[in-house]
Formats: structure tokens, C-alpha cells, sequence
């Protein structure tokens, strides 16, 4: 039996600077074991331990596709990522996990795909977009929508290239600000909707955001024709223990760590009630 | 299962505490408590009429434990086995509910699960209806069927010793000189001890009773005003959460220690205003009210819907301990009256 509360040790391979107070970590189990016998789905998140620090819940950026390491991408918020943020490659920290229910995969093969991201919210997002290109005869076309407040707080901005060069996939990038070499899009996310030319029809959105970009692209995507359960998007609580017992993250009759934190907008709407 | 009988309590739990820690009941004024047993300090045990006023759940789930350490981790193998004397019918229903969360299912709790293992069990009959007893609403009825090693029932001139596991069942086996048998007599004299014992609870809580299941009343009430009100009494003292046998929140941190890094897990409470709030200062449940009406809704509603059975035992320690004077049983009553009144005029509005 695997004690819930015991954490494997993983150790910091290399470390990117996304923005000014996002890291990228590239970590891999010590025991060579436990990180081949890794499995997990895009959406699921670890418990990341700084021993005698504490400990937060970080979604898996990478695509489970990708072996033999895994990445966090972490934004510098508070205690603990503030301590992951000043330790050196080669830093070891404990992972619990993985923990939560992932984004549908096997689900929405053959569908048109439609990300929405906002911010660090991408993270998450990218671990499914890498996985879906990885098996891209498995689904439709899909249309990556990112945004940002600045220019300056885009994450993975290199690999916004290789997304585009894949058949049928197109991107769209805005920012709140534009600075003065800025010469994209400015406004929300939403404001990228009549550019990227949308198909509802067979469509499943994914959205991942700051709290308040949610509802105004739910409303959207609504508009648009998606239904309730093709949109999808992930609930943020203070997950402690990731296996729904200690009841931090509860919602409604929901445990986030568990039973989340992917949710339909018609689960969550239900939760909400 | 068999039955046998003893005059007296001490030499029987000498004999567990010669094997074991064992935990017995002690008075504290009209309170009853757990204490480690010292025979030297005691003549002869007491057998407590009801609950003690402290949870059952301190044995399995402590109020702060270790629940990991690095470099070198903890063998839950190091938990000695114990005893506890004095566990109600209500104590064995609230361990069988702990036992869904830390016990069963895909992720369960080393240590909990290493205490319960250890964890002998004599349990004993209620000779009366406490103050605040309510458990008759779920299904009580002051003495246990299940759920122990061995029940003690008192009568007049002694105790039945009933066996109710293989462990109890030894017991009984490896000391044939503490116990006598016990004759039909004896027995019927317990047999009417636990009859008067249900009556009284059911005289008792009489007027407890309600026009709809208690997960509808919660279920029906969420825009009640009722959760408000009831939030002005209280003073956020926590002591529902805390001497609640069956409420299980709790918060798990890190730490350091001198030569090693530990992960700890301590009791915590749903009432506590940071209790749900996240980095960044959101918070879904800041209003206290809404603290109280989750902390039903979870009891009643949500917990029975994963695990298909009622988070309450009906024990009313929460009654007895609320600083605030927040009567459950009340509450329940009001959201029951104010679910009946919609309901008539509702009906009226039809017509």
C-alpha cells in the first residue's frame, strides 16, 4: 500500500525563465523506477514539497507522451513557489501524486479543439495541446487562444512556432498592454473570438484562466453555440492533501483533488447551485 | 456469540492492561474522560452510564500527528497495540464512518489504519439517556450489536461480557478463570436494562421528529435564513468541529525538526473563517452562516451521497460543548418547521 502522505523525491535538471515571475522546472524522480513507471493525464496536478517549507498543488505542463521527465511551471505567489523559485538545478523536492481527474482525451477524439488560455493558466493547457499534436490524426482542427496582461507575462512563447507549423492548427496571442515593440493583438481573450474563426459545431473549448477571464469566455463560448458539457475548464482550491479527505478543497459535495479539477460548465454550474 | 459474566471490572481489564495500553473511563465532574489505566491509582474501574465527552476519534485520528518524515520514513509498524474501555454504541457507529474515509477506498491512511488494527475495543452498554443524547434519530439504541472485541453490559450484581471478534473471542478463551457463565437470568436482566435504556431515548427526543429525511430538510433549505441567524449565537470556538467523533478536516504542513524534515497532520475546522481560502486571499466561505449550512450539508447531504450514510452519530457532544448555545437538534427542527410552512404555502398558493 502507498502512504497518501509520504512524498518521492525529485531533483531540479533545469530551470527557464518563462517571465519575470514564472519559472519552467524540468525535474525527474531519483528513482530511475518510479519515473518510468510515471503515468498520468494531462490536467493532473502534484503536491510539490520544499521539505521543512510546505507543500502546494501544481498542474503537469508536460504531455504525458513526453518520457523520462517531467515539467512544472511555476508562478512565484506566495511561501513555497517563492522558495521553489530560488533553488539551483540540481535541488531536490518531494512530489506527491499525481492527483485529480485530467482533461478528457480518449473523449474527444475526432473532435475540433479550442483552447483558451489566460496567463500561467496555459500550463495545463499546453500538457494536453502537446499530446493531442503528439497523436494529431486523433482529432480535428484545433485553435490555440492565449493571452496575457503584457507582453512581458507570455509563457511558453517559443512554442507557440511549433504548435503553428502543425497541420490545422492555428494561434492567436493577445495582451491586455501592449508595450512600445508590441505589435499584436490588445485586449482580453475574447477579443481573438471573430478572428479565429470558431466551429462550434463539432467543438470542445478547454479554458484555463485567472478566475475572472472564466466566465466572461464562458459566456462567449456559449454565445457561439458551445453547450454546456462541451466546455471544459479546471476549479482552483487550496488542495492539501490530494486524495479527498482533509476537506480544504471542498465544493458543494465536490472534492477539487479528487473529483477535479477538470469540470464540465455543467458540473460546475450544478456545484455552484 | 458467546456470553459470560464477571462481578467485578478491575481484574478483567488488569488482565488487558498486563497485554496492553489500556484507556478507561473516568468521572471529571458530570463529564466522563479517558485516562490511561494505572491499577495502582484505582480501586475497582467505574462503568460509565453514557459517552465520554470527548471523541473516540483521538485513538485512531489524534488531534496532531506525524504523518511522514524524510530523509527516513516512519514504519507505522511502530504503534503498539492499545485498549480502550468504555466505547458507546455511538463510538463504534462513528469509528465505522471514519473507517469509510481513512480505512476504505483507493487512498487510505497508514497511521489510522495501523491505530484501528491496534485498537482492541470494549465497548459497553448506555445505562441512561445523556442530557443531549439523540442517537435514537440514527439508528441508536444505547448498546451495540457490532463493531467490538468484547461489550460489557452491567447489571445489578455484575457484567455480562459478550465477544464480538475472533481477538475477543481469544480473550475469553486464553482466562477461563476471570469469568462465569452467564445463566438466562443474568441475560434477561440485560435484555431489560437495554429496553428501559431505548425507552428513555425515544421519550426523550419524542418531539424530534420530522415531516422529511434529514438530507431533504438540508437538501430544501440552502436560502434559509436559519444558518444567519443561528451564526449570530455562535463565537467561532470550533468546539462543534473538535469534540465531533466524526468530523475528519484536517491540515496538513511541513515542518523541520532537528535532524529531519516531517510532514504533520493536525485536526482542523471547517468553522475557522481561513479555513477555505486560497492563495491570493479568495475566500468561498467567509460569511459564517455559510460556514455553519456547509458543515450540515456536508454531514447530511454530501457524505451520504458518497458514502451512503449519515456524517452525525447523534451523540450531541457538539451540544453539550457549543459555547454559543447552538442546539443541532434544534436547528434541524427549525429548518424542518420553515420547510413545512413553504410547503402549506405553497399548497394554499394553488389553490
Amino acid at each position: 500500500m502507498k502512504d497518501v502522505y509520504f512524498p518521492d523525491i525529485a531533483v531540479i535538471d533545469n530551470i527557464r525563465n518563462e517571465t519575470g515571475d514564472v519559472k519552467t522546472f524540468t525535474m525527474r524522480f531519483k528513482d530511475p523506477d518510479i519515473q518510468e513507471n510515471l503515468t498520468y493525464r494531462s490536467g493532473q496536478f502534484f503536491e510539490v514539497s520544499i521539505f521543512g517549507i510546505g507543500e502546494m498543488p501544481i498542474s503537469i505542463t508536460t504531455s504525458p507522451s513526453h518520457k523520462g521527465f517531467f515539467e512544472l511551471s511555476v508562478k512565484n505567489v506566495g511561501l513555497v513557489s517563492g522558495v521553489l523559485h530560488g533553488l539551483p538545478s540540481g535541488s531536490e523536492v518531494g512530489i506527491r501524486g499525481p492527483f485529480g481527474n485530467g482533461f478528457p482525451y480518449e473523449e474527444v477524439f475526432g473532435k475540433d479543439l479550442l483552447f483558451v488560455g489566460g496567463g500561467i493558466g496555459l500550463a495545463p493547457l499546453r500538457s494536453l495541446i502537446n499530446n493531442v499534436l503528439d497523436n494529431r490524426d486523433n482529432f480535428g482542427r484545433v485553435i490555440i487562444l492565449y493571452g496575457s496582461r503584457t507582453p512581458g507575462d507570455l509563457v511558453f512563447r517559443d512554442e507557440f512556432k511549433a504548435w503553428e507549423d502543425q497541420p490545422d492548427v492555428s494561434t492567436l496571442v493577445t495582451v491586455d498592454r501592449g508595450d512600445e515593440k508590441w505589435v499584436g493583438n490588445v485586449g482580453v481573450v475574447t477579443t481573438l473570438f471573430p478572428k479565429a474563426g470558431i466551429e462550434s459545431k463539432n467543438a470542445v473549448a478547454f479554458v484555463c484562466g485567472p478566475p475572472v477571464m472564466i466566465p466572461f469566455v464562458i459566456k462567449d463560448l456559449l454565445k457561439l453555440g458551445f453547450k454546456e458539457d462541451t466546455i471544459i475548464s479546471t476549479l482552483e482550491r487550496h488542495m492539501k492533501c490530494g486524495a479527498g479527505k482533509c476537506g480544504h478543497c471542498c465544493i458543494g459535495h465536490k472534492y477539487v483533488c479528487v473529483d477535479g479539477p477538470v469540470f464540465s460548465y455543467r458540473e460546475m454550474k450544478a456545484m455552484m447551485e | 456469540m458467546e456470553t459470560v459474566f464477571i462481578s467485578k471490572l478491575k481484574p478483567f481489564l488488569e488482565e488487558i492492561s498486563k497485554k496492553s495500553d489500556l484507556y478507561i473511563p473516568v468521572k471529571k465532574a458530570e463529564h466522563w474522560t479517558f485516562n490511561r489505566y494505572n491499577p495502582d491509582e484505582i480501586d475497582e474501574v467505574e462503568f460509565n452510564s453514557i459517552r465520554t465527552c470527548l471523541p473516540v476519534k483521538e485513538f485512531s485520528f489524534p488531534p496532531r500527528e506525524l504523518a511522514a518524515a524524510f530523509p527516513e520514513p516512519l514504519e507505522a509498524k511502530q504503534i503498539k497495540p492499545f485498549a480502550v474501555f468504555g466505547l458507546k454504541e455511538c463510538d463504534l457507529h462513528s469509528i465505522e464512518i471514519l473507517d469509510k474515509v481513512f480505512y476504505e477506498g483507493e487512498f487510505q491512511d497508514p497511521f489510522y489504519i495501523a491505530r484501528r488494527e491496534k485498537m482492541f475495543i470494549i465497548s459497553g452498554d448506555c445505562t441512561q439517556a445523556g442530557q443531549s443524547c439523540f442517537c435514537n434519530l440514527f439508528g441508536g439504541k444505547g448498546f451495540a450489536d457490532l463493531g467490538f472485541d468484547l461489550n460489557v453490559s452491567k447489571i445489578k450484581d455484575g457484567f455480562i461480557i459478550t465477544e464480538g471478534s475472533q481477538k475477543g473471542k481469544r480473550f475469553i478463551g486464553d482466562n477461563p478463570d476471570l469469568f462465569a457463565d452467564a445463566p438466562d437470568t443474568l441475560l434477561a436482566q440485560r435484555d431489560e436494562n437495554r429496553a428501559r435504556v431505548k425507552k428513555e431515548l425515544e421519550e426523550k427526543n419524542a418531539d424530534l421528529k420530522f415531516t422529511s429525511k434529514i438530507s431533504e430538510i438540508i437538501q430544501g433549505s440552502q436560502d434559509s435564513d436559519v444558518f444567519d441567524i443561528e451564526a449570530q449565537n455562535c463565537i467561532e470556538c470550533q468546539a462543534c468541529t473538535r469534540v465531533c467523533p466524526t468530523c475528519h478536516c484536517f491540515y496538513l504542513y511541513d515542518t523541520k525538526k532537528p535532524d529531519y524534515f516531517a510532514k504533520m497532520k493536525m485536526w482542523d475546522s471547517c468553522m475557522r473563517m481561513a479555513y477555505a481560502g486560497v492563495a491570493g486571499g479568495a475566500n468561498p466561505r467567509k460569511v459564517l452562516g455559510d460556514r455553519i449550512k456547509h458543515r450540515l450539508l456536508h454531514k447530511f447531504v454530501y457524505f451520504l451521497e458518497r458514502y451512503g450514510i449519515d456524517m452525525c452519530v447523534g451523540c450531541g457532544r457538539c451540544v453539550d460543548a457549543d459555547a454559543g448555545g447552538i442546539d443541532i437538534r434544534e436547528v434541524l427542527k427549525k429548518l424542518d418547521e420553515e420547510k413545512k410552512q413553504k410547503k402549506t404555502n405553497q399548497a394554499e398558493i394553488a389553490k
